[in-house]
């Protein structure tokens, strides 16, 4: 597979698990690819992607491994917040397409075996939501009641503000109600009421909408905040976990395949609750591990992610946590305890590059400095840690970012298809595009693109994909599996066992850019033999002394330990 | 009761690693025998005092002809040929056999059998270690001395004043007069504070490596290295060591009680240890004259035998290990309450150690300049964890210039001591305490 036409069907030997499996857990198997509608593929020249972009490039990400598209915000907004403004919870943005183009993505991609969720915003709207033009007419309209109104802004002082660069207070005053509304996020962001039984109708009545035209599921944005109650930090509220479940229940009793992804950007010991007792969301994802894998490169040492891994509990049965090495989302320090703030500060925030890249606005590889060895070793640890992996659009050829767009557009630049014009993203003129390409020296398109990736048989785009391919052989016991560390005298060494019913796998990763050797306490399995699952080779057998192994720099090993 | 011939005890015990002598002893009996498994294999325990210390030696039997795998590799450990009521069997060091490790847990523990699997830790000076699945560790004392054992002693008292950075015993068998074995848990993934120290140096050395490079300019001189710049900086670790440590302190305070020190005695002491280590050609010890002058602060029961290689990073945090002292001082004076500013002191010494060699590995005197910053950047780090807490809970000196006194003196005697060791052991490495003897004030020539 080496010309940069993708034809998908037979270059994959491993079927995906396919949307008709009828398999209800797929989610827990499953690798997710994170992707912008507007930055993807532009099908009508506009210089926008579209959603008839993303359905003619799905050739390519079937290829490529994924199984399951997250979509950022489609739907009508006016775009204050990267689409997280809804104005219409039932169409889509015109500028993406329309509703039949979202059928057709979505029919399409159940067709190739993957399936499609959606970002979507429950917890506030649009200022220019008709729901909110509507209730801040008056006190006594139909839907005066559907935000959270206060005659003064003094109520709720326990909750904090979260965009604490922009917002002075939760509360804005409307002059045309002549009353305070209530917003967790932006002032044009007012939270809906969910103490209204309509409201918490209207919502389970989009969902509805979207699952019967074929969407898999949702990625639920900022949903600790539904609630509010006075002396309370309005945060991960009862009222908001009952909520939850309730949508649970309803979404599983017609739509029973269904994901629902919490954003609970929150320690793991409090974002388990969003997975209830196995009844309330089936994912959520797990923050603070993301900065902890690059810090453990950084420090050669395996203790940023073991220590984290300890800190999180169980899950409940059919749970599963989504991680991820890059997204559009950033861990903040607000998030964690006084004690935990005080280990971050020490251990990231000091170190000037990690403050500026902790916050977000630098893509994976600008993070890791384009080191090809680095990219593996952390995908790999990825694909191997406890969860379902989530990758974002343009880190599989290794995109850059552009830091002096601002905000967060510097990783969301167009997708880089081809070194022809405008990345190979658009057709229309170049001063048209949404956001320019990246045309620098490292991660210009004229080097970095997919044309290129799929070309060179040695491009870490392929390492990817056979790397999918190999994982997606035991997605049970990555997905599923127990997950154990093993005891190891050199702390740059990571070594793990996931093991599920009959199989065993063992990972060894050298966190050190130095060769590394490591003993390994493999007693327990002695008279197995390791078989490295890239290259099916045997390394010699496990016996009762302790194993020794060598790592190159940055190097890991997938082993499955069989008999014999 | 098998009996082992004397002449096969003399010519083993002096090739154990626990053996405190250097050649075969000119005396040796055998004090106490007893049988702790009566069925094949068996298992002897003998309590034997050379040359009048006393030593537990663990002897496994097993019919003669039965393969002895796991002595391979440790030929050592077999004692020979010994005749059991008529039949001949084979005498060896039981810690090896894992079917008589198991009974050994099964023994000491009081007939827990949940044990499946044993292996031995690897080296050891005056014990043996065996872990079992993992989880738990059965420390054998080899060298015994009468009463308590202070590993039992201060690992049973701190985990009683309730400071958790230590394993707390589980299990421990006495007999004779004599603390033979202690139960702990194992620390799972844990890694020796040497270690880290060692990853973190050769980060830093390597930094060069991944510089990027605008332009080509031989001319200009490698950019300078910052340890606090480096990836693998090892400040939060020394810091968090640091108040550990002094957890710790407090700890053993609580426990075992403080006295007022004596600056005095505490120079006198090392002043005497430097004139016999030195010799003729010690300068005047300035250091020690600050330290009679100082306020001494509070004397507890202290480590004793403080450094990277008794601590172990966890998942949790830093745990302290080992706290027997130094194997070759008598036991009361590891006993004897000291100021915890010694322990500090030998964890100071233990930083430069690592820096000095960590540049061993090196040649040429490239790094000398990052290895010192790294040194001096950790050992401020250690300090900033250790002195706050340390200072709240009450077990320092009440000025600064007096902990900065009883520091320096302490760390002159660990110098000391280091210098004596490498001349006879390590000359290679005499240059180390030789370098911190100078930042001393006592240059040597």
């Amino acid at each position: 597979m080496t010309g940069p036409v993708v034809a998908g069907h037979e270059t994959s030997s491993v079927p995906n698990s396919g949307p008709n499996s009828g398999d209800e857990r797929w989610y827990q198997k499953a690798v997710f690819y994170e992707v912008l509608t507007r930055g993807f593929f532009d099908a009508n020249n506009d210089g926008t992607g579209d959603l008839r972009g993303l359905t003619e490039k799905l050739d390519y990400l079937q290829w490529l491994g994924v199984d399951c598209l997250w979509l950022l915000p489609f739907y009508q907004s006016p775009l204050r917040d990267g689409g997280y403004d809804i104005s219409d919870f039932f169409s889509v943005l015109p500028e993406y397409g329309d509703l039949a183009d979202l059928v057709e993505l979505v029919e399409q991609a159940h067709k190739r075996g993957m399936r499609v969720i959606a970002d979507l915003v429950i917890n506030h709207t649009s200022d220019q939501h008709p729901w909110f033009q509507e209730s801040r007419q008056d006190k006594t309209n139909p839907k005066a009641d559907w935000y959270v109104w206060n005659d003064d802004d003094q109520r709720f002082p326990e909750a904090r503000i979260i965009f604490v660069d922009t917002e002075r207070s939760n509360w804005s005053w409307d002059p045309v109600r002549q009353q305070y509304f209530w917003h967790r996020f932006f002032s044009h962001q007012p939270d809906l009421n969910f103490d209204n039984e309509e409201v918490q109708q209207a919502i389970l009545d989009v969902v509805r909408f979207w699952l019967d035209l074929g969407l898999d599921g949702f990625r639920l944005d900022a949903v600790p905040y539904l609630f509010e109650r006075d002396g309370t930090n309005g945060e991960n509220l009862p009222e908001t976990h009952d909520y939850l479940k309730r949508l649970r229940k309803e979404v599983e009793a017609t739509h029973p395949n269904t994901v629902l992804l919490a954003e609970a950007n929150q320690w793991p010991t409090d974002v388990v609750d969003y997975f209830g007792g196995g009844d309330e969301c089936h994912m959520a994802f797990h923050f603070p591990l993301m900065p902890r894998m690059f810090m453990a490169v950084r420090r050669e040492q395996r203790y940023p992610i073991t220590e984290i891994l300890a800190q999180t509990p169980d899950i409940p049965d059919g749970a599963q946590w989504g991680i991820f090495l890059r997204n559009h989302d950033e861990l903040t320090l607000e998030m964690v305890t006084d004690e935990e703030r005080d280990y971050m500060y020490t251990e990231y925030a000091k170190d000037p590059r990690m403050k500026r890249n902790i916050g977000i606005g630098r893509r994976f590889a600008t993070l890791i400095d384009n080191d090809r060895r680095v990219s593996e070793l952390l995908h790999g640890l990825l694909f191997s840690l406890p969860g379902s992996p989530i990758l974002y659009y343009g880190d599989e050829i290794g995109m850059g970012d552009n830091i002096y767009l601002g905000d967060r557009d510097g990783v969301r630049t167009p997708m880089q298809w081809t070194p022809d014009r405008n990345a190979g993203f658009s057709k229309g003129d170049f001063a048209q595009l949404y956001l320019p390409p990246l045309m620098d020296p490292v991660y210009g398109y004229q080097s970095v693109n997919v044309e290129a990736g799929l070309r060179d048989p040695g491009s870490f785009l392929h390492w990817l994909q056979r790397t999918l391919r190999v994982r997606k052989q035991h997605s049970e016991v990555f997905g599923v599996g127990g997950f154990e560390v093993l005891s190891a005298e050199n702390p740059s060494v990571l070594a793990f066992i996931r093991q599920r019913g009959e199989e065993t796998i063992l990972c060894v990763n050298n966190l050190s850019r130095f060769a590394q050797p490591v003993e390994l306490q493999l007693g327990r399995f002695a008279g197995k033999t390791p078989v490295e699952l890239f290259g099916r080779v045997p390394f010699p057998k496990v016996g009762e002394l302790p194993y020794l192994l060598t790592l190159g720099g940055h190097g890991f090993y997938w082993f499955q330990l069989v008999d014999g | 009761m098998p009996s082992i011939p004397d002449d096969l005890l003399r010519r083993h015990v002096p090739r154990q690693r626990w053996y405190a002598g250097s050649e075969e002893p000119a005396s040796l009996e055998i004090d106490a025998a007893d049988l702790l498994r009566e069925d094949w294999p068996l298992l002897l325990r003998l309590l034997v005092t050379a040359d009048g210390i006393c030593y537990q030696v663990l002897v496994g039997l097993r019919p003669e002809g039965e393969q002895l795998d796991f002595l391979r590799g440790h030929e050592d450990s077999a004692l020979g040929s010994v005749d059991v009521d008529g039949e001949a069997a084979r005498a060896y060091d039981a810690t090896f056999d894992p079917e008589l490790g198991l009974h050994l847990y099964w023994h000491v523990t009081g007939g827990d059998e949940s044990a499946q699997r044993v292996r031995p830790i690897g080296v050891e000076q005056s014990n043996t270690s065996l872990v079992y699945d993992e989880r738990f560790v059965l420390k054998l004392f080899r060298r015994l001395l009468p009463g308590a054992n202070p590993e039992v002693e201060v690992t049973s008292a701190l985990s009683r004043v309730g400071f958790p950075w230590v394993a707390e015993p589980l299990a421990t068998e006495s007999d004779h007069g004599f603390d033979l074995a202690l139960v702990q848990p194992f620390l799972a993934g844990a890694v020796d504070g040497w270690a880290l120290a060692l990853t973190s140096l050769r980060d830093l050395f390597g930094v060069h490596d991944t510089q990027s490079m605008p332009v080509i300019d031989l001319s200009a001189p490698p950019p300078a290295l910052d340890p606090a710049q480096a990836g693998g900086d090892f400040s939060g670790e020394a810091r968090r060591l640091g108040e550990t440590t002094a957890l710790m302190h407090i700890a053993m305070a609580d426990a075992f009680g403080q006295a007022s020190g004596d600056g005095q005695e505490w120079a006198d002491y090392i002043e005497a240890q430097a004139r016999r280590a030195l010799g003729d050609v010690v300068p005047a010890l300035a250091i020690l004259d600050e330290l009679r002058l100082a306020d001494p602060g509070p004397a507890i029961r202290a480590h004793g035998d403080y450094h990277l290689g008794q601590v172990m990073r966890t998942d949790a945090g830093w745990y302290v290990l080992d706290f027997e002292g130094e194997p070759d001082r008598p036991l009361e004076e590891r006993q004897r309450p000291t100021s915890p500013l010694r322990d500090v002191a030998g964890m100071l010494r233990s930083l430069h150690y690592a820096s000095a060699v960590a540049l061993t590995e090196r040649d040429g005197d490239e790094f000398d300049q990052p290895a010192a910053a790294w040194e001096a950047r950790n050992r401020q780090a250690f300090l900033d964890g250790y002195l706050p807490v340390a200072a709240k809970g009450g077990i320092l000196p009440a000025d600064q210039a007096s902990v900065d006194a009883v520091l320096a003196a302490f760390e002159l005697e660990k110098a000391v001591y280091e210098l004596s060791y490498e001349r006879a052991h390590r000359p290679d490495w005499e240059h180390i305490p030789r370098t911190a003897l100078r930042r001393l004030g006592v240059g040597l020539r």
